[in-house]
């Protein structure tokens, strides 16, 4: 089962995420600050996090950043607010898969993560 | 809920919606009176975006809401599409939608084999109701228009929807739509007033450029005017304190527009001499008869200067007859009293004066004391005694020190002798 890695300051966002990709055959971990996020990274190993770019204390870029030196391999999907267009491209340069856009469409995110993880199998 | 309790309820929405008139509020009102009253699953408010034409959710309440600004829902979404496009072929009534609605349609095989691509459709929408955990979607329409969609999830007894609950939930979704459509009303005025405010001012900026570069031109060209002429070279600034002053100690109100035209005026009232040959201007015995004419043609010949300017009409006209007399013995026009503009009553008695105390020996206070003699003998004739009595007041309140002060003498004596020789003629 692939391990995926939902984290987000705001406990009803990973929950509904969490449920929305269990339901679709995903084994889901959630985290809701940047410790949170490293400790899951180092301990469960996901394939893929789903990582919001603004979070209170160590944000999602650090985090990014810190991911990518743990485990340069984890596909990491920022997922942000429109207003943060230079955290996106601090983020794509330090190695973000993708970013999405809040609000997202579901099916999208679903088709992006799938996308991702199959790059990550060829 | 009773039939009387649905009567209630409604009751009170209404009142409540009445004094909404923010739709975000409204949709929180909504979702919590639904919440206590049915106590379900979840109850969410979807709302279309009109920037964006796409639809979110708003608000969401209970245990398993929807979290709000997370999850966007596209135009071409199978459950928006199902209730956007309503009045179609599908015999299906699509004022709401439930889960049970659902399960029937896909028994009825007859409807499914006239219906080619319907099955798949309904199981598309039965995921989209799946996804957000929904029992039942009641759309909220604006003139036919879909405004928003409100998301039922199931009661936490498990019991269906009754056809009365599923009617309330109509009127509530409607009474959101209706809001929603007024708060969008409002903005678009808004909106549309800020922007024919920006275009106004955009105009008057441009105009108000327009007319501070002529402006400028023109003082310019009345310092040119001046600086011919070795007595008047410093003249515009002293003159304008001085008609300012007179202007004031006659109580005319000096703020704003009234002020820029006097002063305007008082810079520019011999701006027409420009095209005058220095062979006349600088004459110093008489001059001819046809040398005359042409000298005093320089009011007229102000004025057509100022003339293209909309906005100098007033400091036009007030050149074009500062030498005008309170007698009508003045020209152009030979006007009397009050037909001449105040404007130019005042700059005619605050140029001689300044004339006179400029030709001869500047700091003599007998000069100072010639000039308000010689305003006083024209007072009435070629001036208004008004002005010329407002500005003898305004004088004597300054002390006009610059005037006074070669005497050797104090100031406050030097007025104790004015007020006696005053009193003795």
């Amino acid at each position: 089962m692939i391990k995926m890695l939902v984290v987000d300051d705001e406990v009803e966002i990973c929950d509904f995420l969490k449920i929305f990709f269990e339901e679709r055959g995903y084994k889901v971990f959630v985290a809701h600050n940047g410790e949170m996020a490293m400790a899951a990274v180092a301990d469960v190993k996901p394939a893929i996090v789903l990582l919001d770019v603004r979070m209170p204390g160590t944000d999602g870029v650090d985090v990014l950043r810190r991911i990518k030196e743990l485990a340069p391999a984890t596909k990491v999907l920022m997922v942000t607010a429109v207003e943060t267009r230079d955290k996106i491209d601090e983020a794509l340069r330090l190695g973000a898969d993708n970013y999405i856009t809040k609000p997202l469409s579901l099916e999208y995110l679903e088709t992006e993560v799938r996308d991702k993880l199959q790059k990550m199998g060829s | 809920m009773t039939r009387e309790h649905y009567q209630q309820a409604l009751k009170i929405t209404a009142k409540s919606m009445a004094r909404v008139k923010s739709p975000l509020h409204l949709a929180r009102i909504i979702t919590r009176f639904i919440d206590r009253e049915f106590g379900l699953s979840h109850t969410s408010i979807v709302i279309r975006d009109r920037v964006h034409s796409r639809y979110s959710f708003v608000d969401s309440k209970g245990d398993r809401k929807i979290p709000i600004n997370l999850i966007r829902i596209d135009q071409d979404n199978d459950l928006v599409q199902w209730f956007e496009s309503p009045g179609h072929t599908l015999p299906i009534r699509r004022d709401y939608l439930t889960t049970q609605q659902i399960s029937e349609l896909v028994d009825d095989h007859m409807l499914l084999d006239h219906y080619p691509g319907l099955e798949a459709r309904l199981a598309r929408i039965k995921d989209q109701l799946s996804l957000f955990r929904a029992e039942a979607c009641v759309p909220g329409y604006y003139k036919g228009d879909l405004m928003g969609i409100l998301v039922l999830g199931e009661r936490k007894d498990k019991t269906p929807f009754s056809a009365e609950d599923l009617n309330f939930f109509q009127t509530l979704a409607h009474h959101i739509s209706v809001t929603l459509k007024n708060s969008q009303f409002q903005e678009d005025l808004i909106q549309r007033n800020e922007q024919l405010e920006a275009k106004v001012r955009e105009v008057n900026e441009f105009l108000e450029k327009d007319r501070e570069q002529y402006y400028q031109i023109m003082l310019a060209l009345a310092r040119e005017v001046h600086a011919k002429d070795a007595y008047t070279a410093g003249h515009s600034e002293e003159v304008e304190r001085l008609g300012c002053m007179t202007a004031e100690e006659l109580g005319i109100d000096l703020s704003g527009r009234k002020k820029d035209v006097l002063v305007a005026a008082l810079h520019l009232h011999d701006v027409g001499k420009i095209g005058i040959p220095d062979s006349i201007l600088k004459k110093e015995g008489r001059l001819t008869e046809e040398e005359w004419l042409i000298m005093r043609d320089h009011a007229s010949r102000g004025a057509k200067i100022l003339a293209p300017i909309e906005a100098f009409k007033d400091v036009s006209r007030a050149v074009l007859l500062h030498h005008e007399c309170f007698d009508g013995s003045g020209y152009p026009y030979g006007l009397k009293g009050s037909e001449i503009p105040i404007e130019s009553r005042i700059i005619c008695v605050v140029d001689t004066f300044h004339a006179i105390v400029s030709t001869r020996c500047y700091r003599k206070k007998s000069t100072y004391d010639r000039a308000i003699s010689e305003l006083r003998r024209c007072s009435g004739t070629q001036f208004d005694p008004d002005v010329v009595e407002a500005f003898i007041r305004g004088m004597s309140k300054r002390l006009e020190p610059r005037y006074c002060i070669t005497t050797g003498k104090e100031l406050s004596q030097l007025e104790a002798e004015r007020v006696d020789t005053e009193a003795q003629g």
